[in-house]
């Protein structure tokens, strides 16, 4: 009767766990419940992920931000008032805990190498890490550090050349100067 | 500096199609619950203590942190690798014919039984929670990492799993539910027959090559020797649920389809979608232009493709339907 059966019901999702009710949820780890703190993470752990490892370019320094982000977002779960989708929030939390480290390296480099601009001497990173298998995540982990945060934070993330600039405690100017250097790159790499 | 020039053409739409998630590598949760600290237990700012009350708060604050890691830590099995935590919610639930305490482990290869008056919870590892109704019995087949299984003999569970897809499996004498990250009711009868109701996301429903992919608020009937049948939406008319049970189970043939097809309404298209491939050949274009008029296919799905079972096609259509696109996006 039924020779033929429906196609393979695999489900491609940046979500690999669908939440209940992620606002009751939130509610109870907000009273302080790890326990319903734990599908939170495993519901937007991917796409946290993704963002800090695009950033970082790096697997560890990917995974210590996500955790950082994770802690984070359960140290700040009480300011969360649900004016903004949880995910947004912490996504957010995620950019943040990034820019925070680079904040951090950036003071330090001027203070040792004295200059401005420290980022602009930086040359391209060799090898991306393992995970990005397409041709132009290669390509975006290889940019240069700089030049990498500016085109995912500007081109994927949605910022303004203003907000990086003041997240990065850098010029406009020079903001604007990484996002043409990482786009010539990338076109490049993609020929 | 062409600073704010438009993102080159060829650059933009490669970027549209990079992923919006990365899962990592491993596990980062550990760590993560390792470093929560737990709800701040000291007094408020406005009451000032001193002296023995306060180092009497602390010592309260600092016991109750390790009374709740310790029970979090029992609850959450730290024997995962070959049994899980199991609780009782009610009456005297029965772990291999022994009366189970308040809490205890449960072994790979153990049955839990719940009589008419009992009720057990169980971790699923660190990756869900379920719950057995009365009149249930219940196997622990696997606690791998990759391979949670279980088998539902008869009874009824309610599972809420929040692990990536396919790690969660509840055999059944009629067909595996599948989880695919999802909160669901599982019932199987005496005779071996079952009913999925999918409260929240997906499960698939599979028995030898016989599949079935149901989406929140629709439900499925199993029965042995035949798998899963069609699914169909929790809102059906009883008239439709019959007619597919007829056509599913009974040999209703042609006439069980032609009443499917009279009765399905905007509802029923991911039923209709299930029909695409299990109709008999000779009816499946009556199933297409049923389909096409409550859900026009998507571009690049044609009637031709459908007929032939193009399984591009018909997960396009799928995705239309929205038993894959659900899932992208919040």
């Amino acid at each position: 009767m039924h020779a033929v059966d429906p196609a393979e019901p695999r489900v491609d999702s940046p979500f690999p766990v669908l939440l209940h009710d992620e606002t009751e949820l939130v509610r109870r780890a907000q009273a302080g419940d790890v326990a319903a703190f734990e599908p939170l993470y495993r519901h937007h752990v991917p796409r946290v992920y993704a963002v800090c490892l695009r950033l970082v370019a790096d697997v560890r320094r990917a995974e210590e931000m996500t955790q950082t982000a994770f802690v984070q977002a359960w140290k700040s779960l009480h300011r969360f008032r649900g004016e903004s989708a949880f995910s947004t929030w912490l996504h957010r939390l995620a950019v943040n805990a990034v820019l925070m480290e680079f904040r951090s390296l950036h003071r330090r480099e001027a203070h040792v190498m004295g200059v401005a601009e420290p980022g602009t001497l930086e040359t391209p990173t060799d090898s991306p890490p393992p995970g990005l298998r397409l041709d132009l995540e290669r390509a975006i982990a290889r940019l240069p550090a700089q030049a990498r945060l500016v085109f995912v934070l500007h081109d994927m993330e949605g910022y303004t050349h203003e907000e990086i600039a003041k997240q990065m405690e850098l010029q406009p100017g020079t903001t604007k100067a990484h996002l043409h250097r990482a786009r010539q790159l990338l076109q490049e790499a993609l020929r | 500096m062409n600073d704010d020039t438009e993102l080159p053409e060829k650059l933009a739409l490669q970027l549209r199609h990079l992923p919006s998630a990365i899962p990592p590598e491993r596990d980062l949760w550990p760590e993560i619950r390792d470093r929560l600290e737990v709800p701040d237990l000291r007094p408020s700012r406005s009451v000032p203590l001193r002296g023995f009350w306060r180092y009497s708060l602390l010592a309260a604050a600092a016991a109750g942190v390790v009374g709740l890691s310790l029970v979090w830590r029992s609850f959450r099995g730290s024997d995962t690798a070959t049994g899980w935590a199991v609780a009782v919610v009610s009456g005297s639930p029965q772990l291999d014919r022994q009366r189970l305490a308040d809490q205890g482990t449960w072994r790979r290869g153990q049955w839990l039984e719940t009589d008419s008056d009992s009720r057990a919870r169980l971790a699923v590892g660190t990756i869900g929670e379920v719950n057995l109704e009365p009149n249930s019995r219940l196997r622990l087949l696997g606690t791998a990492a990759q391979d949670h299984r279980l088998r539902l003999e008869r009874g009824t569970l309610r599972a809420f799993i929040w692990a990536p897809p396919r790690l969660f499996f509840v055999e059944t004498p009629s067909a595996t539910a599948v989880d695919l990250g999802c909160a669901y009711t599982l019932s199987v009868d005496d005779a071996g027959g079952g009913t999925l109701h999918v409260t929240s996301g997906y499960v698939a429903l599979e028995s030898g090559a016989r599949r079935a992919l149901i989406p929140a608020g629709l439900l499925c009937l199993t029965r042995p020797g035949k798998g899963p049948g069609t699914p169909f939406s929790q809102d059906a008319a009883p008239e439709l649920r019959a007619a597919l049970e007829r056509f599913d189970f009974t040999a209703g043939g042609e006439v069980a389809l032609e009443a499917v097809l009279r009765l399905a309404g905007s509802g029923d298209v991911v039923t209709l979608w299930h029909l695409l491939t299990r109709a008999p050949a000779p009816r499946r274009a009556d199933v297409f232009e049923r389909l096409a008029r409550l859900h026009a296919p998507p571009a690049g799905v044609t009637r031709e493709g459908i007929l032939a079972a193009d399984r591009a096609m018909l997960k396009l259509w799928a995705a239309e339907l929205g038993l894959f696109g659900a899932l992208s996006e919040e």
